[in-house]
């Protein structure tokens, strides 16, 4: 499985410009029974063989269920947790088991936007010193440089630069995220990783913040890694698209293929199930409706994850054989026996499902 | 006669800082089987308004005036014997958070047959019987089984069932729903919205339905009003709403919305901050981040008046109406963005 879940990284045929490469991602978090000698009785596998690579200056979307192992995954990338399995490339070297010490000149190329803009800020700490700490970490500059460094950083991100002295609760959602953002900035790092950014945020912040992540990319060269739930975020500010359930890529794809093409069943259901900002196109709309949940990742289903909620569920082969990440040209991968032939659909063209595609 | 007709209402809370207007002088009505959309952002009166007419302020700190009348009957002005018997029973709430609107050491089902108790003469085993009913008629698998169980035991989507079950009990006239699907995945967000408007064509109930989901607006409401700052800036039909915004606001908060069905490079920003409600500004209280801003603005405060050629469909703004109409065309077409 691991052989074929690679394929996006060898089949695009623009490697080189890769700025993190991610194979077969594997987090394994133990469940034990007992006080003093702990057994291990089972394991949320809540990344399980994810594939994927970030090419310098461009933003992968990552969507996906909540405990679909989104933000579990970019926790592994940015090594916040040790991963079970697999490896992490970043700018061509593996990190996967570089020590404390060795990953720490490897912390400030890489910096992180966390969802809550109320708990990522120290609230007892001036907003000068959260975003003067990765400099004063990484022993950027003297004092005044600092200083000088962080008010300019504040003015980047749309905050005064007498804000240098205020403290967290002194701030509207919106602008402490921009503290999130400046304090991410500081280090002048190459790659970002996203983790919900604004989905706690107003529509009317949201923009403000998409707006300022977006100019940002574009005059410092950024690279992002956006995880959201919310398919028209991700897509507005994604050169390529992620979609994962339950611990699993199940389709990778341009932000165009995906949205106008998808592939996989899941990613057709998500994209039907968003409401249409628009009295007329939105009455007409038929959300593909998914029974239940998403199943335990303690006790996932056996072969193709997402059998048990799919329309196109065929007994004897999607819950016997899994379906590997299959190309469909252009770098588009989808894990799907019976891949959409076309989009839109409605529930009911959905459930007809053909001859199964050849694999290629 | 509407079946529920806001008036003027009026929530001010009094706190150590001054008088907080949270809703300050909001009217609307909602029909029978009609929902009712209320949009803004958060902090704009949206949730206190529903709470007003539902009784549930603090009583101390809190002055409210204006008129809610349900059925001919002013819910502002009623014993609150009499308001305990609407409420929960022709008037019923969903709150947002399903994780803190249940009580997590009572069973389910013990949860929604107190309910059924509260308001309706039956035995405790007729209203066991009446819960169970109810939790399949929301769509929880296996509901025989799940009604021992207790709220840590059900998912976000399924205890979100679990809430709309227990305001359905009594059949309610009127639903509100406070935003009802904004702690769920897309997937359950679609799997609520169907199950509401099922359950609406089945009990013929108006909805008020709050939310700062303008796609869920979209798809759901039949008339919306929008809120900034404790006032009503525009209120109107969903299709003259969508089509024809009648107001910066209304278009900021059209255009910060990344879609689907279009493609664009910038979205549009509202500007700043919401103001302060101990403190609102002089005249429109949308002039300090209104791109549009005249002087007039600053010293007047527009009133909520019908447009030219729909009297159904009203706004507030001191903007020309050929302004208003070309602006609005421009966000349809997906270029306002550039403009601002």
């Amino acid at each position: 499985m691991s052989q074929t879940e690679t394929a996006p990284m060898t089949t695009d045929g623009r490697r080189g410009d890769e700025l993190l490469v991610v194979e077969d991602l594997q987090k394994h978090f133990p469940v034990t029974r007992g006080v003093i000698f702990q057994k291990q009785i089972a394991a949320v596998k809540a990344v399980d063989g994810v594939s994927f690579t970030v090419r310098q200056g461009e933003t992968l979307g990552v969507v996906g269920e909540s405990g679909c192992g989104k933000s579990t995954m970019a926790r592994c990338v940015m090594r916040l947790l040790e991963p079970t399995g697999g490896r992490i490339v970043f700018e061509g070297r593996d990190i996967t088991k570089l020590s404390r010490t060795d990953m720490r000149p490897l912390r400030r190329e890489m910096m992180m936007v966390f969802q809550d803009p109320y708990a990522s800020l120290n609230p007892r700490k001036r907003v000068g010193f959260i975003v003067a700490e990765a400099l004063e970490v990484h022993k950027l500059g003297t004092e005044a440089e600092t200083k000088r460094r962080v008010q300019e950083l504040l003015e980047v991100v749309g905050l005064s630069p007498e804000h240098y002295n205020r403290f967290p609760h002194e701030f509207s959602g919106g602008q402490r995220q921009r503290i999130g953002v400046a304090r991410a900035l500081a280090v002048n790092p190459k790659l970002i990783v996203c983790d919900e950014p604004v989905s706690a945020l107003d529509v009317s912040v949201q923009a403000q913040i998409l707006n300022l992540l977006k100019d940002l990319q574009r005059d410092f060269g950024l690279t992002y890694v956006f995880i959201a739930h919310d398919l028209n975020v991700v897509r507005h500010i994604s050169d390529r698209v992620m979609v994962m359930y339950l611990g699993h890529a199940v389709e990778i794809a341009t932000r165009q293929q995906l949205y106008s093409d998808p592939k996989h069943p899941y990613t057709g259901a998500l994209l039907s199930a968003v409401p249409i900002p628009d009295p007329r196109a939105g009455r007409e709309r038929q959300p593909i409706v998914l029974e239940g949940d998403v199943p335990s990742p303690i006790n996932p289903p056996n072969a193709c994850w997402f059998h048990p909620r799919c329309p196109r569920f065929r007994e004897g082969h999607c819950d016997v054989e899994t379906p590997p990440l299959r190309p469909f040209g252009d770098g588009h991968f989808a894990a799907c026996h019976y891949p959409l032939e076309r989009w839109p659909m409605t529930a009911d063209e959905m459930r007809t499902v053909r001859e199964p595609a050849a694999a290629s | 006669m509407a079946l529920l007709d806001v008036k003027d209402l009026k929530t001010y809370f009094r706190t150590d800082d001054g008088i907080v207007k949270a809703v300050d002088g909001v009217s609307f009505s909602v029909e029978k089987g009609q929902t009712l959309g209320i949009v803004g952002e958060s902090g704009s009166g949206k949730s206190v308004t529903c709470l007003t007419i539902m009784g549930l302020n603090p009583k101390k700190n809190t002055i409210s005036s204006g008129e809610a009348r349900f059925k001919d009957e002013d819910l502002l002005h009623m014993s609150p014997r009499r308001l305990r018997q609407i409420r929960g029973n022709d008037i019923a709430m969903i709150f947002q958070d399903p994780m803190t609107s249940l009580n997590p050491v009572h069973k389910i089902g013990d949860q929604l047959a107190e309910a059924v108790l509260l308001h309706q003469d039956v035995t405790k085993k007729q209203a066991k019987t009446q819960a169970l009913e109810l939790l399949k008629a929301v769509g929880i698998p296996r509901a025989e089984r799940r009604l021992g169980d207790y709220p840590h035991q059900f998912s976000g989507g399924m205890r979100q069932r679990v809430m709309i079950a227990m305001a359905l009990v009594n059949d309610p006239d009127v639903l509100i729903a406070d935003e009802p699907t904004t702690a769920l995945d897309v997937t359950t967000q679609a799997q609520i919205l169907t199950l509401m408007n099922n359950l609406q064509k089945d009990f013929d109930s108006a909805i008020i339905i709050i939310t700062h989901d303008l796609g869920v607006v979209a798809e759901t409401a039949d008339d919306v009003v929008v809120m900034y700052a404790a006032e009503v800036v525009e209120q109107g039909s969903v299709d003259s709403i969508f089509r024809r915004p009648h107001m910066p606001y209304t278009w900021g908060l059209l255009g910060s919305l990344p879609r689907l069905d279009t493609d664009l490079e910038r979205l549009v920003q509202i500007k700043g901050q919401p103001p302060s409600l101990l403190n609102p500004p002089q005249g429109c209280r949308f002039h300090p981040r209104c791109p549009y801003v005249m002087d007039i603005c600053k010293k007047e405060d527009p009133p909520l008046k019908p447009v030219t050629d729909d009297p159904a469909h009203l706004a507030a703004c001191h903007l020309d109406e050929e302004t208003k109409d070309r602006e609005a065309q421009k966000l349809i077409e997906g270029t306002l963005a550039a403009a601002s």
